[in-house]
């Protein structure tokens, strides 16, 4: 180890002086900022003018329409923007609830010491891969009304005596959607708990059963504390998708029948690219967005207290 | 842990089931696509088609565009994963070394950025793209999907780089490397995992895109993605269930074959420092 010849190269770039750390790491930040005030901040900012007036398909090459408050007059007025809050946290929770536990419960069924367990995590999370959209594919096969496999297996098994319409009925067309999302959504789970779980050296557990901890001790005060920070993220983060998902409602239900699966993500898309509102959608756009933002923070702040 | 042979029995027994019903869905894509129109259309449903009707995939192929397609979703989501990956490894390597003043409202505003919904961005993206003629061409696919990645990733490889030690850049840059030397010799190639995992999840987030895709590309047959193709099929065929299932596994395999390869390193790198 030679260090006098090139100690004078690590004291300018800091990193291992921790006074002088500054602009190497502004250099190497300053890609990403530039990019994203481009291509992220710039939009928002255009959606928030655009919520702000009265436009239909809108252009940047044309003066802008004058500034008006109508468009969240209207949205808060509107029965339909409300009912859409309502399916969408319906669907959040439902959805998220039921993937923690299939997620949960895979993931702590694989962590068991058995010969194929490579093989048995490669197939358990295999539907993470499965796109979106090709997931509808297969769940629309699944629950079509005359020849689908879930309507032949309820007659069969006797749970009912009738086809089941999966996509005229408004009840059930939300059931499938969470059939679906369900399917798509629980092996993000088990990929990021078994990865949790995977963190946690043997020789904890090893140490504990030395000191005569049970099966159960050992679960409840090693992995159980240890999981909790990953669950708090993972939760949030499938709430999140959940709540903002577009390709599986639009290409399964299309928010129908009668727009009983039209969640707030629907909404806005619809408004702007079915009947051409730009500015009414921006609208139901930046409120679903300060809804994502509240409520992740809210759950956020809990979270960074109990990893500490 | 010791179990009894009962125990063990008991535990693949489980897991040989819990398997098979979470895959059932893959297992009966391929049934579709290789049944008959006609054991399509009956009752009881067949669970083994006899015979196993392969044809179906020339035909698919031959009809419809769909390497076309499949090179559209490749360019697209080669395009936005070299873009994120190199931002955001930059990025997330500051984040993780150096105290840049912001960093903390950088981190929050990345956090932020991820609850972006894509219908509500897309909006401003399609007027954007209108006003500069942009509308159709596979560049607003690159653009838009990066937006969507590198909230992303720039956020996993911080924390992948937080658990590679300091000790181990400070010791190359002792022997003479400077700080990017240093990036690219020392840390990047112990990264290797991490950078494999984050790189998959782009590639993930890019292939699976039907927002973006429709609103942008739905008037340019030539440049549609896969999953544009396939939602196109659904719409107007909505009993040919065989050859939209078959279209459907050839667009899913190539993810799902990546998937299988890179696997061990998403499950693995997330959380494996830099020990090895």
């Amino acid at each position: 180890m030679a260090i006098p010849r090139s100690q004078s190269g690590t004291t300018w770039f800091g990193l291992a002086r921790p006074s002088r750390r500054h602009w190497l790491g502004y250099i190497l930040l300053a890609p990403a900022v530039i990019l994203v005030a481009v291509i992220i901040i710039y939009p928002l900012v255009v959606s928030v003018d655009l919520s702000f007036q009265k436009v239909g398909i809108a252009r940047l090459d044309v003066a802008r329409k004058p500034f008006t408050l109508a468009n969240y007059e209207k949205l808060f007025l509107s029965p339909e923007f409300w009912k859409s809050c309502w399916i969408t946290l319906k669907l959040v929770v439902t959805v998220t609830l039921l993937s923690m536990i299939v997620g949960l419960a895979t993931a702590l069924l694989v962590n068991n010491q058995f010969r194929g367990r490579t093989m048995a995590r490669l197939f358990v999370a295999l539907p993470w891969a499965v796109p979106e959209v090709i997931a509808v594919v297969i769940f629309s096969r699944f629950l079509d009304s005359s020849f689908g496999l879930i309507n032949w297996l309820f007659i069969t098994l006797g749970v009912t005596d009738e086809l089941w319409g999966w996509f005229s009925d408004p009840t059930l067309a939300f059931w499938s959607i969470v059939m679906t999302m369900v399917w798509k959504g629980y092996p993000f789970i088990s990929i990021m708990v078994l990865a949790g779980l995977q963190s946690i050296p043997v020789d904890f557990y090893n140490a504990a059963k030395v000191d005569g901890a049970g099966v159960w001790q050992r679960f409840r005060y090693i992995t159980v504390p240890v999981l909790m920070p990953v669950l708090g993220v993972v939760t949030i983060l499938v709430m999140l998708w959940v709540f903002r998902d577009f390709a599986i409602i639009k290409v399964l239900t299309d928010g129908g029948p009668i727009k009983s699966t039209q969640t707030l993500a629907i909404l806005t898309y619809d408004q702007a690219f079915g009947f051409f509102n730009f500015g009414y959608a921006s609208a139901v756009g930046v409120i679903t967005l300060l809804i994502c933002f509240i409520a992740s923070y809210l759950m956020l702040g809990r979270q960074t207290k109990s990893m500490y | 842990m010791n179990r009894t042979r009962n125990q063990s029995l008991l535990l693949y027994a489980t897991i040989a089931a819990v398997c098979a019903f979470l895959l059932f869905p893959v297992y009966w894509l391929f049934n579709t696509a290789l049944s008959s129109s006609a054991e399509l259309q009956g009752l009881p449903p067949s669970f083994w088609p006899e015979p196993m009707h392969w044809e179906i995939f020339a035909k698919v192929v031959e009809e419809r565009a769909i390497f076309q397609w499949l090179g559209n979703s490749t360019i697209v989501a080669v395009g936005s994963v070299l873009l994120s990956m190199f931002v955001s490894v930059l990025a997330g390597y500051s984040l993780s070394r150096y105290q840049v003043r912001g960093s903390n409202s950088m981190g929050v505003f990345i956090l932020t950025a991820k609850m972006l919904p894509a219908t509500l961005m897309v909006i401003p993206l399609f007027a954007i793209f209108r006003s500069v003629g942009m509308i159709g061409s596979l560049w607003t696919l690159i653009l838009a999907h990066t937006t969507l990645i590198v909230p992303f990733t720039t956020w996993m490889l911080k924390g992948y780089f937080d658990t590679i030690p300091r000790e181990l850049e400070q010791a190359a840059m002792v022997d003479g490397c400077s700080p990017l030397g240093a990036l690219w010799r020392v840390i990047l190639p112990v990264s290797a995992p991490g950078l494999a995992a984050t790189a998959l999840y782009a590639f993930v987030l890019s292939w699976a895109d039907y927002a973006y895709a429709r609103t942008f590309l739905t008037n340019a047959q030539n440049n549609w993605t896969a999953n544009l193709g396939i939602t196109s099929m659904k719409g107007e065929y909505i009993t040919d269930w065989n050859e939209i299932a078959a279209a459907s596994v050839i667009v899913a395999a190539p993810i799902i074959i990546i998937y299988l390869f890179l696997e061990r390193h998403l499950v693995g790198g997330l959380t494996a420092g830099a020990e090895k």
